[in-house]
């Protein structure tokens, strides 16, 4: 039997929906690179509901469902780009604007999408233009009617700009400023509450006199745990502009911060002083770029780092080197994107991270700089970014090796649907 | 014995040794007592940080003193002591300097394009510890510059501390082809030196009338009222005999010191500036025709940093360029600081003069002396190691030290590393590459003697010019 592509243009609509109750699907390919699990041949992979239920070598597959069977294929998860400004054309300045999201530039069903549909990109983070700190990132998918139906995520990470000058500097050391304003604003209102609910009810209040001290630290350290104990407290809301940063520093969300040379992470540094959060960093790519001068210090810190497959030299001289490599090698999480903007170093983004592997870097690394490493960077490894059970069923069909630059995009899958390729069941 | 030969300088190389006597004092205790035990009596900096010592260096303290086979002992970027038999801690960081010179960093004025990469000050948010300029100056020596005022430590790897001071000096204009500036400013410092008299008059008088009203501040400029309290200094740029000759007269009138650069026809008027205690930053190979109109001197004379030293002047001395220039000809940038003094020499400045020109002469006219331009206990830390004699046109800077932290090694780096390896750059315990296994060691005290012996032989022989004789450092 075979599905003809305009039956297939009918599915995703459907997906959105998620009443829509799906018939177990059973694929069977050569080749699966799970990216989690290494190398699965002849696998079988089961999905439901839009989800991968279960995949291996040979399952059995019961009588009555579907079969997609494609011995000559290679299946891979579907492609992860979380750092793009694809589809969207607005400009800012250098503001601080760190509430902002890119969701309103979104225009869907615009080409870009489903053009980098049918190249296997099956999961986009778009951030907010401008410099200084311009807002968060939004996680799509690149198919839809409606913004509701593409978008994934708002909050995906924030944005940070930071260049070694005074007004980067500030920026920083403001947005912190504000935060620790914030903490002691909720501070102070919750011993104001305290005092009053000791006011109001007296036996088992002066009972706990002795404990009030320790009391007090829990407090501070975990406020959660006070708004449950007494659920009247609430803390009070906010600043827009402040809340990015409070998840921030909660580990809810991962700034990325876009520097250019090694004086920036130095300054960077300067200007973050002693807190302590996780960040990843965007590096942008040059001909000669001075970051293995502090490759140490990133390790250290287990850095994310969001780069092009491009390879630089060491300043001076005609020594080249591999950073991506250099920085996946000593085990930092490296995510790669396509080399330019425009679609065709979109299409051609799998064969550029495949020129690193031939240049030193893990091929195991290099899958996951294009799938789960990314998702990872908005927080979307639970779901997106390898082939393993549970996860949502985004799927890319492959003729080959997915690193090699003649291997063709068969089809793709979003959402447990195809959505481009000829598909015989 | 050598201190005795150098007090007996003139008067101010006395000044300046009388500040490195009492390091040299500790000498002898130095060996005994506990090595944080000295460092206790420095005043600002704490007891804390790491140790670091060079050792068996002749150590050039650019205060005239010299100290052979000596030992710099320093802890946090401070240093401890100086001299002979120190004891040294054992968590210290070693480096043998057998065979080498030791100077004090050199101190580059107006230096462009090297403490940060966007330049236009701000430099403690824009300072680029990484940057290829700034490994090519600390290869030149250079471990602090002055941009756009600003007095920057050339730190590598650390952005923290870098800015030393912040626009210490007040650029003025006094020329003679703007006589209307000139009158204006004739008449601040008139008005900020009433000001000045009326105040302390009144302070006085305050303390037998207290009604009396406090003289008003109004109308005087804040400058010029920073220049005459010595908050400040006044920078002038001038080249001409009248222009200077003018400023000389207005420093000596309102008694402050002006430092003047370009100072091109200063040797025409050096007792006159030496007279306003002035300091002169010029250029010792930059050249200027004589106007052909004038019958009196004028025009650039090689001998011009020497007259203006002979006359008090305190010289400093800046390259052609203030940038670092890897095109047109070589030599000119500011990479290449010593030979830049060497023309001093050759117009007769004495060498010790010259290497005061680069070190602690510009580090006093950014008001940083506290801190750089010479080899003394409670200083920065900031040594150069170099194979020769700093103002040889041969000698290679091989190690850089800024606050007791090596920061280029010569051997290790991509610039120089291939010009003249140090055959002693191997430890001595090394195995060495050039023997098989199972050959007999030569005797050991071969290597030293070669590298001690060979570079201070060599350089009278190849370089008679470039020398005056009194290398002995004598001003008379």
């Amino acid at each position: 039997m075979r599905l003809n592509s305009l039956l297939l243009s009918l599915v995703p609509a459907a997906l959105a929906s998620s009443a829509f109750a799906f018939d177990l699907q059973a694929i069977r390919v050569g080749r699966a690179e799970t990216v989690s699990h290494g190398v699965i041949e002849h696998a079988v992979v089961l999905i439901e509901d839009g989800r991968i239920v279960a995949i291996g070598p040979d399952l059995p597959i019961e009588r009555g469902i579907s079969v997609v069977d494609r011995p000559e294929w290679t299946v891979m998860p579907g492609l992860v780009l979380p750092y793009s400004r694809l589809g969207l054309d607005g400009r800012a300045g250098a503001e601080f604007t760190p509430e902002v999201s890119p969701s309103p530039e979104i225009l869907p069903r615009a080409e870009e999408y489903e053009e980098v549909l049918t190249f296997g990109i099956t999961t986009i983070g778009l951030y907010p233009p401008g410099n200084g700190v311009p807002g968060q990132a939004v996680a799509i998918r690149p198919k839809g009617e409606t913004l509701e139906e593409m978008r994934i995520k708002e909050g995906a990470y924030l944005k940070v700009y930071f260049r070694a000058d005074a007004r980067s500097k500030k920026t920083v050391k403001d947005a912190w400023a504000k935060v620790d304003e914030h903490d002691e604003k909720v501070t102070k209102a919750k011993e104001k509450w305290t005092k009053d609910q000791k006011g109001k009810g007296a036996k088992t209040e002066e009972k706990k006199d002795d404990a009030k001290p320790e009391e007090k630290k829990e407090e501070k350290k975990d406020e959660k745990a006070v708004d449950s104990k007494a659920k009247e407290f609430v803390p009070p809301a906010a600043d827009p502009k402040v809340k990015p940063f409070l998840r921030v520093r909660d580990g809810k969300m991962l700034p990325l911060v876009s520097i250019s040379a090694a004086a920036d992470w130095a300054h960077w540094l300067d200007a973050i002083g002693e807190r302590k959060f996780d960040f990843a960093l965007r590096v942008v790519m040059q001909r000669e770029l001075d970051i293995y001068e502090v490759h140490e210090e990133i390790v250290k810190r287990k850095c994310m780092l969001v780069m092009e497959p491009e390879l630089s030299y060491t300043t001076s001289t005609m020594r080249q080197r591999n950073l991506p490599a250099e920085f996946a090698n000593a085990g930092n999480k490296v995510v790669l994107i396509p080399r330019g903007e425009g679609l065709e170093a979109h299409e051609t983004w799998r064969a550029a991270v495949g020129e690193m592997v031939k240049n030193g870097m893990k091929r195991e690394d290099a899958l996951k700089s294009m799938t789960v490493h990314g998702a990872a960077l908005m927080g979307l490894d639970k779901d997106y970014g390898t082939l393993e059970k549970g996860k949502v069923a985004n799927l890319l069909f492959l003729n080959g090796d997915p690193l090699e630059p003649g291997t063709k995009v068969v089809a793709v899958m979003l959402d447990g649907a195809f959505v481009h390729g000829e598909v015989r069941q | 014995m050598k201190f005795s030969t150098m007090l007996a300088r003139s008067a101010r190389t006395l000044a300046v040794a009388a500040l490195a006597v009492p390091a040299f004092a500790q000498e002898p205790a130095g060996g005994e007592g506990q090595p944080g035990g000295a460092a206790g009596a420095d005043e600002a900096k704490k007891d804390e940080g790491d140790w670091f010592a060079v050792v068996n260096g002749d150590v050039y303290s650019g205060t005239g003193a010299v100290l052979r086979g000596a030992t710099v002992l320093a802890r946090g970027g401070v240093i401890r002591k100086i001299g002979h038999d120190l004891e040294i801690p054992a968590d210290a960081k070693v480096l043998d300097a057998q065979g080498l010179r030791i100077y004090p960093g050199l101190v580059a004025l107006n230096a462009r394009g090297i403490a940060s990469r966007f330049g236009g000050g701000e430099f403690a948010d824009t300072f680029d510890p990484y940057s290829q300029n700034l490994i090519l100056a600390l290869a030149a020596g250079i471990t602090t510059v002055s941009d756009s005022g600003v007095a920057v430590k050339l730190k590598r790897r650390e952005v923290k501390g870098v800015v030393v001071r912040e626009r210490y000096l007040s650029t003025l204009s006094y020329s003679s082809a703007a006589p209307r500036g000139k009158s204006e400013l004739d008449a601040k410092f008139e008005a900020a030196a009433r000001y000045l008299r009326n105040y302390r008059d009144w302070e006085e008088q305050k303390k037998t009338n207290k009604d009396l009203k406090e003289p008003a501040a109004r109308g005087v400029d804040s400058t010029i009222r920073a220049i005459l309290e010595n908050r400040t200094m006044a920078r002038f740029n001038a080249a001409n005999r009248t222009d200077l000759l003018g400023i000389a007269r207005l420093a000596q009138k309102y008694k402050f010191r002006p430092i003047i650069e370009g100072a091109l026809e200063g040797w025409t008027v050096a007792d006159e500036l030496g007279r306003a205690g002035a300091y002169a930053v010029v250029v010792p190979r930059s050249r200027r025709d004589k106007s052909e109109e004038l019958l009196r001197d004028g025009g650039s004379s090689i001998e011009n940093a020497a007259i203006l030293h002979r006359s008090g002047v305190q010289v400093a001395i800046q390259a052609t360029s203030t940038f670092i220039d890897l095109g047109g000809i070589a030599g000119r940038d500011v990479l290449h600081l010593p030979i830049e003094a060497g023309f001093a020499v050759r117009g007769g400045l004495p060498e010790q003069a010259a290497i005061e020109g680069i070190t602690i002469v510009p580090a006093r006219i950014l008001g940083v002396e506290h801190r750089v331009g010479s080899i003394e206990v409670g200083k920065d830390c900031d040594l150069i190691l170099l194979d020769g004699d700093l103002l040889h046109y041969q000698a290679l800077v091989q190690y850089t030290v800024v606050d007791g932290k090596v920061v280029y090694e010569k051997d290790k780096e991509l610039y120089y590393a291939h010009i003249r390896p140090r055959p002693t750059a191997q430890p001595a315990d090394a195995p060495d590459a050039r023997r098989d296994k199972g050959e007999e060691k030569p005797a050991d005290d071969d290597k030293p003697t070669e590298s001690g012996d060979e570079k201070p032989a060599e350089k009278p022989e190849e370089a008679p010019e470039e020398k005056p004789k009194d290398g002995a450092a004598d001003e008379g």
